[in-house]
């Protein structure tokens, strides 16, 4: 079983005066689930089609196995992508489209019969072979772009947003479904999404592209609790960003001023004085009663905003420092505990609260969006 | 304050506020539209099917009707298209041409399409642009030119049929590059991404997936490259060496000017059925590769957008 690991190094991609790919290093061991997560126009696509060989890239290497690829066209490349919209072959049936690689590989009759029954078997869709590709539903024809892309045994499996165009519950039924096909078959998978949620549930690890460069590299736990830069923390999941001002920093812990009161967080190898940025995910705010013995970690709020989401409550809190945070109390079905106007005192516990010094990476807002590289290449 | 609502009693509307009401109905059809629409029809196709209709006359009259007969196609042993050897030469050198015309004239123009979509950077927009060039030449212009290009440049190449011929694939290359390289651009380059995906190398990525996705295309430009050849008339009479190489619109137009016969109508009825049976063919073609592929209806749009350029 093809188990090939990547090595991107320093590569580059310019279209023109714009950067897609800003010089990333990356390194991706054999058999892994591996993901790289961003906005569009990060460059995550282009770093895929140029791994694909779509693209040929402005300087850098692509090691596949040790083996630099960066100038093989992608014919001779043993690796095999997942479109975005499939790019099922609209003249051929689902047969002759898993057939496709086997019959440009000159594989005899028999094996190419047996072959592509068995990725059909894999895909959960035997029987399916007489069928066009007009004729399958959109996961169906997901199923068979994977099906002529495993079919040829890649040393690679690239993935560009396949789920994309999917709705909602089917997109969660395949992403766990195309997780254990992955472990199923060993072969390493690079998957693209701008989805952080596909990104987490199925990836061993994940990178977090942002203008052309990779902000993260880590296992989604790592990059989701311990994210390294404003960006990170911003991108993924929702996060209250506070300022403060740090009063002593250390790998333990740290202090931070914040307009009066005073907190304790985790500790941070990095080297932050004077200004920083603090950091809480909404979930592991928790909330107390007003009156309840103040504490350390325990400013006093006022519950500004109640929105029932379903599986939880999301409460915005103004806390007495001015900042509107976000919290979630799960629901558990009784009452909604909380309503507008309500006093609460906020505990932010000193391992959920993060110090990341302000000017490291800018956080993503709107005004940063860029054009899609792709979309600026083809015009 | 308060009014109280008088119930209001509507006048009974005229014939003539009706039919406005009935034409100007903003939630119904667009009536007006329609109802121009069909005077057109009937404006352009009318004289076309009178025209048609004294084809069969039995008499020698273009213009009074004598009863039916098949004489000016081929019961007359002197004047019906079969015996009359200019009419029968023309009909045979009109075919010729365009049969030409469509096998020199699709291939080079699906390549130069294939090209010019694959053209990137400098160079590319103006050659796009030039190839629209014979598309709104005046053609008169074009036959003026080509005459001098084979009376001075290439003076092995004598007036006649294959001065004819190459005057045809000259205007209609641009309607094949045309016509092709939309749907190229419909297709995308996706298809043949994944063809390279999939260890197809360029060549076969061309014959495996990009041909057949462009055989709609193909098609219908060929149907478009014998109606338009079969149509000439300025480039087929300033290239005709006269006689033999005369085609149906030259005979016609030089038979009109002397004593016409019906079987001009004949002629040209023949003409017509023709170009519209390979029309049909081409739309049916083009129906029948793109079937499942758009949403019903769109594929006569699409072969129809081809046809605009003419």
């Amino acid at each position: 079983m093809a188990r090939s690991e990547i090595r991107l190094s320093k590569l580059t991609k310019q279209f023109d005066e714009l950067t897609a790919v800003d010089g990333i290093d990356l390194h991706i061991p054999g058999g892994e689930f591996f993901s790289l997560l961003g906005p569009s126009g990060c460059g995550k696509t282009t770093t895929l089609r140029m791994i694909a060989g779509f693209e040929q890239p402005t300087s850098g290497e692509i090691l596949l196995d040790g083996e630099d690829v960066a100038y093989t066209p992608p014919h001779q490349r043993n690796v095999n992508t997942v479109f975005q919209n499939y790019a099922l072959f609209p003249h051929l049936n689902v047969y002759d489209n898993i057939a496709f690689g086997l019959k440009e590989a000159k594989r005899p009759k028999a094996e190419i019969r047996e072959r592509v029954g068995e990725a059909l078997e894999l895909v959960q869709l035997p029987g399916y072979e007489r069928r066009k590709s007009s004729q399958l539903s959109g996961g169906q024809q997901q199923r068979v772009a994977l099906a002529r892309a495993l079919v040829l045994n890649p040393a690679v499996l690239l993935l560009d947003e396949p789920l994309g165009a999917l709705d909602a519950k089917l997109r969660k039924a395949l992403q766990i479904e195309l997780k254990s096909l992955q472990q199923e078959v060993g072969i390493t998978f690079l998957y693209v999404t701008h989805d952080q949620e596909e990104a987490l549930t199925m990836s061993d690890r994940l990178a977090v592209m942002n203008h052309g460069r990779i902000e993260q590299v880590g296992a989604p736990q790592d990059v989701y609790e311990d994210p390294e830069t404003l960006y990170v923390a911003d991108f993924l999941g929702v996060s209250n960003l506070m300022q403060a001002t740090i009063v002593s920093a250390g790998t333990s812990t740290c202090r931070v001023a914040l307009d009066g009161y005073e907190l304790e967080t985790r500790g941070t190898d990095r080297d932050v004085t004077g200004e920083a940025k603090i950091v809480i995910r909404p979930e592991r705010i928790e909330l107390e009663e007003h009156g309840s013995p103040s504490g350390p970690n325990r400013i006093p709020g006022m519950v500004e905003r109640v929105v029932y989401v379903g599986s939880a409550i999301q409460l915005i809190v103004r806390s007495a420092t001015g900042e509107a945070l976000q919290a979630l109390v799960q629901n558990t079905g009784g009452e909604i505990p909380y309503e507008q106007g309500t006093p609460v005192q906020l505990h932010l516990p000193v391992d959920a609260l993060r110090v990341l010094p302000s000017d490291v990476g800018d956080a993503p807002s709107l005004e940063d969006e860029e054009p899609d590289p792709e979309t600026v290449a083809a015009g | 304050m308060t009014t109280v609502a008088e119930p209001r009693v509507r006048p009974q509307p005229s014939t003539l506020t009706r039919l406005r009401g009935w034409l100007r109905n903003p939630w119904g059809k667009p009536r007006a539209l329609v109802v121009v629409t069909w005077v057109y029809i009937l404006w352009s196709i009318v004289p076309v099917l009178i025209a048609v209709q004294f084809s069969f006359n039995a008499t020698r009259s273009r213009t009074v009707w004598d009863g039916f007969s098949d004489r000016w196609y081929w019961g007359d042993p002197v004047d019906s298209v079969l015996h009359d050897p200019a009419l029968s030469n023309a009909l045979a050198q009109s075919f010729k041409l365009a049969i030409a015309d469509v096998l020199i004239a699709v291939p080079i123009g699906v390549l130069l399409a294939l090209g010019l979509a694959r053209w990137r950077g400098r160079g590319s927009g103006t050659a796009n642009f030039i190839m629209l060039f014979p598309l709104v030449t005046p053609e008169i212009v074009m036959g003026v030119s080509l005459l001098l290009v084979f009376s001075h440049v290439f003076t092995f190449i004598e007036t006649g049929t294959t001065a004819q011929i190459l005057g045809h694939v000259t205007f209609s290359i641009s309607f094949v590059v045309v016509i092709v390289r939309a749907r190229l651009f419909s297709i995308g380059r996706q298809y043949e991404e994944a063809a390279a995906d999939l260890g197809a190398s360029p060549f076969r990525a061309l014959t495996r997936v990009l041909l057949p996705l462009l055989t709609p295309a193909i098609v219908a430009s060929a149907a478009v490259v014998f109606a338009i050849s079969a149509d000439d008339f300025v480039i087929s009479q300033w290239l005709s060496s006269g006689g033999p190489t005369d085609t149906v619109p030259v005979q016609i137009y030089a038979a009109t000017r002397a004593a016409p016969l019906p079987s001009v109508n004949a002629i040209a009825t023949i003409m017509m059925i023709s170009t519209l049976l390979i029309v049909t063919v081409g739309f049916l073609t083009w129906r029948f590769f793109t079937r499942g592929e758009r949403r019903a209806g769109k594929a006569a749009e699409d072969f129809g957008r081809a046809f605009d350029l003419t």
